[in-house]
């Protein structure tokens, strides 16, 4: 498995956990039962805090098992497989940004406004790690 | 599944000839990484005109004895 795509595993790891963790800290903790709780700065500190380690950690552990990979530059499919992810992936952060917007004149809901758009930024970035191992898998 | 490009190769064929060289070692050569090179020999990647002359030097033989369009 090539650096690079291991990276992108990494990095799906982090996000997954973080959103995870994130995820967990908000639903439920609600005014009601069921209801989302304020957006707070200690959950979204928590949730980079998370994935800065993970990825700090699973990059430590990758580039010691295979240093010269680690500082190889990208070669032209890496490359072209990067920048096709990033491009494929590109609609998921305006289109939840859109849909943010929307649910907001709607309901005029703060809240939601904030929960949508900041999972559509997570959701992007894990879109595109997704899409770079997809393309590492079964070609360009 | 990734449509395979119309092109096919005997990288692998000429690599083995050729004093059974590596897929790393043929990586080095020309500047990419072994997968790279295990994916235009599964015929997954098309190289890039430049690749490909610089696969055909280390082999000593033209481009065309080493891509063919099947397309």
């Amino acid at each position: 498995m090539a650096f690079q795509e291991k990276s992108a595993w990494i990095m799906c790891l982090a996000l997954g956990l973080g959103m995870s963790i994130y995820v967990s800290l908000i639903v439920g903790s609600g005014p009601d039962a069921a209801g989302l709780a304020e957006p707070g700065l200690p959950a979204i500190i928590g949730l980079t805090v998370v994935m800065i380690i993970v990825s700090i950690v699973g990059h430590a552990l990758i580039a010691a098992l295979a240093s010269k990979d680690a500082n190889a530059s990208l070669d032209e499919r890496e490359q072209q497989i990067i920048d096709r992810a990033a491009r494929s992936s590109g609609f998921v952060l305006p289109a939840g940004i859109v849909l943010a917007l929307g649910t907001y004149l709607m309901t005029s809901n703060g809240d939601l406004l904030f929960y949508i758009a900041f999972s559509s930024l997570i959701l992007g970035h894990l879109a595109e790690y997704v899409l770079r191992i997809v393309l590492y898998r079964v070609g360009l | 599944m990734a449509k395979k490009p119309p092109i096919a190769n005997r990288v692998r064929e000429l690599r083995e000839a050729n004093d059974g060289m590596t897929q790393t070692e043929l990586g080095d050569a020309i500047g990419v990484t072994r997968q790279t090179v295990t994916a235009i020999e599964q015929g997954r990647y098309s190289p890039s005109l430049e690749s490909a002359f610089r696969i055909s030097r280390v082999f000593g033989v033209g481009v065309e004895d080493v891509f063919t369009w099947t397309g």
